[in-house]
């Protein structure tokens, strides 16, 4: 069988390979692309041979750094990657900012917002990276919008049609770390804990910290819930990087990179 | 969602009551809903107008990217969604949790017949304006195509991209394009008459005639009394 080159981890924790085995580069067996829902109008499914790869999680569950890495063996494999975000694209990122500071929207039109963002990224980013063969690693998806909006009680039929719009990733990887271990690493990255990200405009707690516990662990039962449906993995964050990076590497070569 | 699912207003129990009017561009709606306010805040009542298209915070993404022609179909209803929105949170519900009559210049109809006819999926579209209550009164001003198109090519010498539907290669020539995607929306409106209970206005006739049409049975159908101002 032709196996996937295995890497090794380097000193600094970057991945090696044996000079040998980067040689031969295999094309992806392209599989067969849907929306969840109506879709897009206009797109032809059938040139979407690229993959897509969602890596999901809460704010420092580690998932930049994981996509960090796999981009690097992914390309270190030669398949061209792509990245893409929440809140990145030209079209609206600069209201949504403005909005979020000023906590000025209500909760569907945020959430109209959010999806008008996501869905310009969809159609400028991600179909044309997807179309040009490409190996899409998306920091986030539309089951972050989804479960932060269904903590704050918005209606899942209404989002699930919303985002009928999103086309079924390869693959979908939800990052899970205790939210204990999440409050210290932000505590460590940032030295406080973001609004949002505590769920202060819910008002679930008087303390910050309480809040930041009580909020993650409600979103976390919604990701549960959305599992349920949209069936995506769920990986121990709690580890060390490198063992949670062996686990996804072994996962999309599974999934992603079979050969034919 | 169904549009006979939904409720109106009034079924919801809100004192307030909203009526919309929609119709091509070129209608003459617009002009017909300014009379109506004019004559019920004569009478003293709480009146509120308001347009499509017009939250502030959305106002600069959708004028922005509208110049930079940044739109797909699927973009273009999400963004006057997020506007209508924005406008339905915070100004419509609150006015007619307060008893106001509300006047709205085109409402979700208009999202519904521009946004399909641009190829997305009616369901998509109806299910994303699911948070929004129906009107309790709507008007749709039905003139020929001709007519419309005529009023807009006589009022302004430059026919904007998106309202001629230039976005969707229909013709290279912004005119005809403007008149086979007028077309195309009439036929979404024509379709809706029913299912959502238009009363439909003759536009053909003179302004104070369908005023006159509009003022009765706005009279008839709501009982205006109940929407005085508290007297100071």
């Amino acid at each position: 069988m032709n196996r996937m080159p295995t890497p090794s981890p380097s000193e600094s924790g970057h991945i090696r390979f044996k000079r040998r085995e980067r040689r031969h580069v295999t094309t992806p067996v392209p599989t067969p692309k849907r929306f969840y829902g109506h879709g897009l109008p206009g797109v032809e499914l059938h040139r979407l041979v690229g993959k897509l790869v969602v890596v999901e999680g809460a704010d420092c569950s580690g998932r930049s750094t994981q996509i960090a890495r796999l981009v690097e063996w992914l390309e270190g494999c030669g398949h061209a990657t792509a990245q893409v975000g929440l809140k990145l694209s030209s079209l609206v990122s600069h209201e949504l900012e403005r909005a979020k500071q000023g906590n000025i929207l209500s909760r569907i039109t945020l959430s109209l917002f959010y999806a008008t963002d996501f869905a310009d990224q969809l159609e400028n980013t991600i179909l044309p990276a997807l179309k040009a063969g490409a190996i899409v690693l998306a920091d986030r998806y539309i089951y972050t919008l989804m479960a932060r909006d269904m903590v704050r009680g918005m209606d899942e039929p209404w989002l699930r049609n919303l985002y009928g719009i999103a086309l079924e990733p390869d693959a979908v990887f939800y990052l899970n770390v205790s939210p204990e271990q999440l409050a210290q690493r932000n505590f460590t990255k940032n030295r406080t804990l973001d609004y949002w990200e505590s769920g202060m405009d819910l008002g679930l707690a008087r303390e910050w910290f309480d809040s930041f516990l009580v909020y993650q662990r409600r979103i976390y039962e919604q990701f549960q819930r959305l599992q349920q449906h949209y069936g995506f993995e769920i990986v121990n964050g709690n580890r060390p990087i490198e063992e949670v990076n062996a686990e996804l590497r072994r996962k999309i070569e599974a999934v992603v990179v079979r050969k034919r | 969602m169904a549009g006979t699912m939904r409720k109106r207003f009034s079924e919801l129990n809100f004192p307030g009551r909203l009526i919309a009017v929609e119709g091509l561009d070129g209608s003459g709606k617009s002009t017909q809903i300014r009379l109506l306010q004019r004559w019920l805040e004569l009478q003293g009542l709480k009146v509120f107008f308001s347009e499509w298209n017009s939250s502030e915070l959305v106002k600069s993404a959708t004028s922005k990217a509208k110049k930079m022609e940044l739109l797909t179909p699927t973009t273009f209803s999400l963004i006057h969604a997020t506007d209508f929105a924005d406008r339905y949170e915070r100004q419509l519900v609150p006015l007619l949790r307060a008893g106001y009559i509300v006047l709205c210049d085109r409402y979700i109809f208009t999202a519904f017949a521009r946004d399909v006819v641009r190829g997305c999926a009616a369901e998509w579209v109806r299910g994303l304006y699911g948070f929004a209550a129906l009107p309790d009164l709507t008007f749709f001003f039905k003139a020929r195509l001709e007519v419309s198109l005529q009023r807009i090519l006589d009022h302004r010498q430059q026919l904007k991209y998106f309202e001629a539907g230039m976005d969707m290669k229909l013709s290279p020539d912004i005119h005809e394009s403007f008149r086979i995607f007028q077309g195309k929306i009439l036929d979404q409106y024509l379709a809706m008459i029913d299912e959502y209970g238009f009363l439909v206005v003759d536009a053909n006739q003179p302004i104070e005639t369908q005023q006159s049409v509009v003022r009765e049975m706005v009279a008839a159908r709501l009982n205006l009394d109940a929407f005085a101002l508290p007297r100071t």
